[in-house]
């Protein structure tokens, strides 16, 4: 009975698409649609799209006489790469520390 | 609110530097003290920083203008982990994300970090912090500090640019210009920090009420976030 008992408590804490994951896919997809329909809403209206941020920046380097520029600057698709390794091992130490902190309080 | 290298003077960046550190010092030694009490305060922070990186490089593209940007983060920081550890957080974040994504840049934390950690943080927690004292619901106080926290960011923003950028114009048309290339899009986009804001802080109040400090009813000691907070909202 035990043994059971253990097995299935185990199974619940293996089960991958539980409760809390379907949340966070709903949530995503409603996000991602979102964006997909403005984006496409905004191609069709021929749209820039650009952000604020470069308009404003544009803007200020116009006046300043200055051109904008990052001081570190990490070439064509290396800006990629870069924020994919850093985002693997963040969301893997994410993952790790998530359960431990925003568990559901059993208390 | 990502100003770029090379647009602001250089002694623009180091009083901006100088304004900020004001405030990431005792960011710094609140954050000390609070390892010291609770362990888990530090993980709990990160997950903040992550939370802010996250929300802050999030461009969202605004059809009623055509363009992109992206909401903050930093009054639901303010909020859950105080605004002092708020400018410490944003000022990381700002780092790798002019490292990694090219946004706002190097010689800039300084003055992007004085928008959007601290002026945004801190506005965003007074909103909170008032209409808690007023009372109000819980969702309506992390609505309105989401809002006012994110379209404070933007205005101060504007304002490092005029300050050093507005020449024979006058300070507050140049502000109000630099205000306009953001303001029609940030708008739509305070609103939905309004509501992300209300929504997180309402979930994390029914999962885990002790992770929210200085709301009734979830203790006189929240178990990661200290007591300082909790004391007089209570």
């Amino acid at each position: 009975m035990e043994e059971e008992k253990k097995e299935h408590g185990e199974a619940e804490d293996t089960r991958w698409f539980d409760t809390f994951t379907r949340w966070m896919l709903v949530i995503m997809l409603s996000m991602l649609f979102a964006i997909f329909a403005v984006s496409k809403y905004m191609d069709m209206h021929n749209m820039q799209g650009g952000g604020t941020d470069d308009t404003v920046n544009a803007m200020a380097s116009r006046l300043a006489s200055a051109r904008a520029h990052p001081f570190v600057n990490l070439p064509g698709d290396a800006q990629v790469g870069a924020f994919s390794v850093a985002n693997f091992f963040a969301g893997m130490i994410v993952g790790h520390n998530w359960k431990k902190l925003f568990g559901k309080d059993k208390k | 609110m990502h100003i770029e290298d090379g647009i602001l003077p250089a002694q623009a960046c180091a009083m901006w530097y100088g304004a900020t550190a004001l405030f990431v010092y005792p960011g710094l030694r609140e954050i000390r003290r609070r390892t010291r009490e609770n362990l888990s305060y530090k993980p709990f922070l990160s997950m903040v920083g992550v939370a802010v990186f996250v929300i802050s490089a999030m461009h969202l593209p605004v059809p009623v203008t055509g363009s992109c940007s992206h909401p903050c983060g930093t009054s639901l920081a303010a909020i859950i982990v105080g605004p002092f550890a708020t400018a410490v957080v944003s000022s990381i974040v700002l780092f790798f994300q002019a490292i990694f994504l090219g946004h706002g840049g190097i010689t800039t934390i300084g003055a992007n970090d004085f928008s959007m950690g601290i002026a945004g943080g801190i506005s965003g927690y007074l909103c909170w912090r008032l209409l808690r004292r007023f009372k109000a619901p819980l969702w309506v106080a992390g609505g309105v500090a989401g809002f006012v926290g994110d379209i404070v960011t933007y205005m101060t923003s504007s304002f490092e640019l005029a300050l050093s950028l507005h020449g024979n114009v006058p300070l507050t048309r140049q502000w109000l210009i630099f205000f306009a290339g953001y303001g029609p899009t940030q708008l739509p986009l305070a609103v939905a920090e309004a509501v992300f804001t209300a929504a997180v802080l309402q979930v994390m109040y029914n999962r885990r009420p002790d992770l929210l400090p200085g709301v009734k009813g979830t203790g006189n000691r929240p178990a990661i976030t200290g007591k300082a907070e909790a004391e007089g909202l209570e």
